[in-house]
């Protein structure tokens, strides 16, 4: 389902990535791990493409990118569940709108976005939050709304960047419950996360990160 | 564009543009303000340049041509003749009679002057006055040249250089008008689409945010474009409003020989029309400009 060859990527000569290749199968659970700034946020964009490589190449879905072209972008974004390491929210709309928003772009109409978004905001119990808006909220419940909005479109990818970085151990392990369900029914989970505890508890793949490098790729 | 925009899209697309128009109001109404004012000011300058042009144009009218002549013919005759001549508008015949007394006139509380003539010594003469094209010096000198080649006529006086000075002064207002013209619209563009953007820019990370859960291009755009075209006609009928206004203001305050300045060139529907059409152009065109930079990276 993914596939990297090769992936370099260097920020004005400084390098985040190097000679990175992986293939993730569809339906695949795994973790990227590795200590802080070893480029796994920068290897969730790569994939995301909100970042292009400076060098490499990616298979999504049987098609072959060095950069994916703009005109895919969109359609691309609407099969990826990314949960972003600062959310981006939109911060003065409510829970509701900023969840629906991922349906909206794509043409759902106004009932079902409504139902799903309720479901779904019960599903990481902010149903009571829908009419907040997102500022108003902590860190970690501006964190399960970016979560609900990754899963309300049932993606067939997730990318979650750091998804459980501001959630205590009790709704972290909940979290990664949520990624197994929706793993559990053909979803591709990719997790970025220095959480330790946390992946040996879930033990699926980890790939393991360091200064750049895949130094590791097991359970 | 990536995505096309399906059915269900179009009822989020209007209800968005009107949230955001809502929770944008003040900026939303500086821009609408902003197009109004330039494009007063603008329609303004555009009066005032077509009335001058039409007063100086009016003042070129009483450019004539003084044609003396022979006493002896029928004047009804001479008129005819000096009408056909190509170029001549109108001419009026003064006999010597009507000179002698118009001299009076001029000279009251110095008729001595007069005294001991007893014939009367001046000519009779046609006042005459040249169509539009012939205006300028040189077609004027060849309807003089013409006139003098009648048998009768004895002399002709034309103020060939107060044609020219007026023509020359009319180039030189023609050339100034354009440069501020040029330089006002430049300023009126640059000042709105400097407004449009910051406004865009104050919504970058909602652009970005909608671009990375998936939204096309166009669903990007089109609230804004919605918002351009509402800014663009607020803009409209508040510049019509402005200049409508002022209209008023203006008549009640200035004599009304001097009223001419504020009449408009145009029919007000079609300044009506024009204004509001230049505002959601400009409207428009500002936000196209300024989303498309943060649509393209
Ligand atoms: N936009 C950027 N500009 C410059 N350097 C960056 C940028 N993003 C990441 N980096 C650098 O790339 C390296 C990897 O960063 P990142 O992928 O965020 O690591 P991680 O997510 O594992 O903490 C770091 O050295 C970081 O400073
Ligand atoms: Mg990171």
């Amino acid at each position: 389902m993914i596939q990297l060859f090769h992936i370099t990527k260097s920020f004005e000569g400084a390098s985040a990535l190097s000679d990175i290749s992986l293939k993730i199968d569809k339906g695949e659970f795994i973790f990227i791990t590795g200590p802080s700034g070893a480029g796994k946020s920068t290897l969730l964009n790569i994939i995301f493409g909100s970042e292009p490589p400076t060098d490499g190449q990616i298979i999504l879905d049987g098609r072959n990118y060095f950069k994916i072209p703009r005109s895919e972008v969109a359609t691309l974004r609407r099969r990826i569940g990314f949960v972003f390491q600062d959310f981006k929210l939109l911060q003065t709309r409510t829970v509701f709108d900023n969840v629906a928003l991922s349906l909206k772009v794509m043409g759902v109409g106004p009932r079902e976005v409504r139902n799903k978004v309720l479901r779904m905001l019960s599903f990481v119990k902010l149903q009571h939050r829908a009419n907040f808006k997102a500022m108003s909220l902590s860190g970690g419940e501006q964190q399960r709304v970016a979560i609900a909005r990754a899963l309300v479109k049932d993606p067939a990818i997730i990318l979650a960047d750091e998804p459980t970085g501001n959630l205590d151990p009790a709704l972290s392990i909940e979290t990664l419950e949520l990624f197994k369900e929706v793993n559990s029914k053909g979803t591709t989970v990719v997790v970025a996360s220095h959480d330790k505890n946390l992946i040996e508890r879930f033990g699926r793949r980890v790939i393991r990160l360091e200064n750049g490098r895949l130094v590791s790729d097991g359970r | 564009m990536a995505g096309s925009l399906k059915g269900a899209n179009l009822f989020y697309i209007f209800s968005d543009a009107v949230r955001s128009i809502r929770e944008n109001l003040a900026t939303t109404v500086l821009t609408a303000l902003t197009l109004g004012f330039s494009l007063s000011i603008f329609a303004v300058f555009v009066f005032v340049f077509f009335n001058l042009r039409s007063v100086i144009n009016s003042w070129g009218d009483r450019t004539q041509i003084v044609a003396y002549v022979k006493d002896s013919p029928d004047a009804a005759l001479m008129r005819e003749a000096v009408m056909r001549v190509p170029g001549v508008s109108s001419a009026e015949f003064v006999s010597k009679d009507k000179a002698l007394s118009e001299l009076k006139a001029e000279l009251k509380g110095h008729e001595a002057i007069l005294e001991g003539v007893d014939e009367n010594p001046l000519p009779a003469s046609f006042e005459i006055r040249v169509g539009g094209s012939y205006k300028n010096p040189a077609e004027l000198t060849a309807v003089a040249e013409r006139l003098k080649a009648l048998p009768w006529v004895e002399d002709v006086q034309y103020s060939r250089e107060w044609v020219e000075k007026l023509s020359a002064f009319f180039r030189f207002i023609e050339l100034a008008a354009l440069f501020i013209g040029v330089f006002l619209a430049a300023a009126t563009i640059f000042i709105i689409s400097n407004t449009i953007r910051l406004t865009v820019y104050a919504r970058r990370e909602e652009i970005e945010i909608m671009s990375l859960v998936g939204a096309s291009d166009s669903f990007i755009r089109v609230p804004f474009f919605i918002e351009g075209v509402l800014q663009g006609l607020i803009g409209g009928l508040l510049a019509l409003a402005m200049l409508a206004g002022g209209r008023l203001i203006l008549l009640s305050k200035i004599p009304p020989y001097f009223s001419f300045v504020v009449s408009s060139p145009i029919s007000t529907p079609l300044l009506a029309l024009i204004l509001i059409a230049t505002g959601i152009f400009m409207g428009v065109a500002g936000c196209l400009i300024s989303t498309g930079r943060f649509l393209k990276a």
